[in-house]
């Protein structure tokens, strides 16, 4: 009777606790939902606000309540592709009629600038002082200076966190990666983990040399979900095949036979700058040798192959961490923990924790409360009138 | 030693806590401050280059574009002319026909026919540097095309 008492005072404990540590968090979501200055302009955005606004606090309230970050911080980054995807796809066709973009949209410099493009802008930066991209600088959709703002920033603030908080393509494999409950291809040469790293090198001298963004030209798999060239010579149609292929087996296919992020690990030349980025943010995951079995399990459930037999060994995952906190909750042991550099290890680590995940979990709400809204009025705009647009 | 490093460092992980707000709400703040740094500026290859001259008559105004041969170091040995063509009364008409004298030698160096229905372009090349035609294409209420023509200074 008194352990049955004992434990409803620690459930309720632990529920207090967690919606105290909410109250922040609630603040931030109310903000980045519905805006500085709320206008709700029918009764379904209201509604497509208040399942958004509940949807990020349970989130948030689940990862403080149960201790596990990883389950509940996918859903919201899956939920993110999936609206992202929908309603980028639906104002192009809004705007222009079609997924596709021709002569007319490049010459008019209206591509919209995404995160993964300032791989390839760094190398003719330095040494043409020019941007080699059809965006425009300023104002409009997805304008080029104000994504090298949020890059610098979320870089600066999370490092590789951004792969798996904030990358609006990042859910897609993440998201095929857990349809299967066990991996069919359970080896993988972890060298693998550093080809992104070759890829950003290659796109990086490339594009420099051809003054054009060749990532986006020929590989970005995203393509396929976003915008891509019209199809109007061979050489165009040999780019189609050849991203549409990639996405396939990047983010489709092989993802879902490892339970790995393949297109994140292999192939993603912005994953392997922010993985740079790493070195100077101050937020890590450690193991705490002490507490290590060195079970292993964390290098088998890693989806970046980010931990390997002799990182458990020095007691830290390698830079192409994304912090998605996959092996801290398979943890048994609670060994493996979100950590501040220059702290000691395995001590408050609650806080480090915490100061990891409000501004992490921020970033996932920045990017993803806007369009899961804009995607809910859209599905029932779809259920109600048969119609997107 | 360990605590001086441990507060520099819950400091810092304390700004990151910031950042990611700031960076969103004060975004068109940065955005534009960073808009105004030298080197935050497009390509010729994506612009067309900076403007030659710009020939008004009554029913077509047509921008020439100074010839654009960058490459990452220094100039290349191939490079195109931009040329927009817009209408003061906003509908262009269905022929668009111009001799163009790019290099401002007072001397035609290319001709060039447009019809603005079906997207047909016709070039006519007088200057031996002039190759042919790279984009033809509507853009909004005009028409723009970009010539292939060689760099003059590295045929030589």
């Amino acid at each position: 009777m008194k352990t049955i008492r004992e434990n409803s005072f620690s459930t309720t404990g632990k529920i207090g606790k967690s919606l105290l540590l909410l109250l922040p968090m609630t603040f931030l979501i109310l903000l980045f939902t519905a805006g500085p200055t709320p206008s709700f302009n029918s009764k379904v955005s209201l509604v497509a606000f208040l399942i958004t606004f509940i949807f990020f606090n349970v989130l948030f309230f689940m990862i403080l309540y149960k201790g596990k970050v990883d389950r509940y911080r996918a859903t919201g980054f899956i939920v993110l592709a999936l609206f992202f995807a929908l309603t980028f796809i639906v104002d192009l066709i809004g705007m222009r009629g079609t997924m596709t973009f021709s002569h007319e949209t490049m010459l008019s410099c209206e591509i919209p600038f995404c995160h993964i493009v300032t791989t390839m802008v760094i190398l003719p930066l330095i040494f043409t002082g020019s941007i080699i991209f059809p965006g425009s600088i300023i104002g409009g959709f997805a304008s080029i200076a104000s994504m090298l703002v949020i890059v610098i920033g979320v870089m600066l603030a999370l490092g590789r966190g951004f792969c798996s908080w904030g990358c609006f393509y990042g859910g897609w494999d993440d998201g095929t990666s857990r349809i299967l409950r066990k991996p069919v291809i359970k080896k993988i040469n972890p060298a693998f983990r550093w080809a992104s790293f070759a890829v950003l090198i290659i796109v990086a001298i490339t594009s420099a040399l051809v003054l054009e963004p060749t990532y986006c030209d020929w590989l970005c798999p995203f393509k396929t979900v976003t915008e891509f060239e019209k199809v109007t010579s061979f050489t165009v149609l040999l780019k189609t095949i050849t991203f549409v292929s990639l996405f396939a087996a990047l983010v489709i296919v092989l993802p879902l036979l490892t339970k790995k992020r393949i297109q994140c690990t292999t192939l993603c030349p912005m994953g392997a700058l922010c993985s740079l980025s790493n070195k100077i943010n101050v937020f890590e995951v450690r193991i705490d040798k002490g507490k290590c079995t060195e079970c292993m399990l964390c290098t088998k459930v890693c989806p970046t192959m980010s931990l390997e037999k002799q990182d458990v060994e020095k007691g830290k995952p390698s830079i192409t961490c994304m912090k998605c906190g996959k092996c801290i909750d398979s943890c048994s042991k609670s060994a493996i923990n979100y950590h501040i550099k220059g702290t000691p290890v395995g001590k408050r680590v609650t806080l480090a924790r915490m100061l990891f995940l409000y501004p992490a979990f921020t970033l996932l709400v920045v990017f993803t409360a806007g369009n899961m809204q804009q995607g809910i009025v859209l599905l029932v705009k779809l259920f109600t009138t048969g119609s997107l647009l | 030693m360990k605590k001086l490093t441990a507060i520099p460092a819950y400091l810092w992980a304390i700004v990151c806590l910031l950042i990611i707000p700031v960076c969103f709400i004060k975004n068109d703040t940065f955005a534009n401050e960073m808009a105004k740094l030298p080197f935050m500026k497009l390509h010729p290859v994506y612009s067309g280059g900076d403007q030659a001259k710009i020939i008004t008559d009554p029913e077509l105004v047509t921008t020439i574009y100074k010839p654009v041969f960058e490459s990452l170091f220094g100039k290349s040995k191939t490079g195109f002319v931009q040329l927009k063509f817009s209408s003061p009364s906003d509908t262009l008409p269905l022929i668009i026909k111009r001799d163009i004298d790019y290099n401002s030698d007072n001397a035609v160096d290319f001709g060039i026919e447009i019809n603005t229905q079906t997207g047909d372009t016709k070039l006519t090349p007088v200057n031996t540097l002039v190759r042919n035609i790279n984009i033809s294409s509507k853009v909004k209420k005009n028409w723009v095309v970009r010539v292939n023509v060689t760099n003059p200074v590295k045929s030589k």
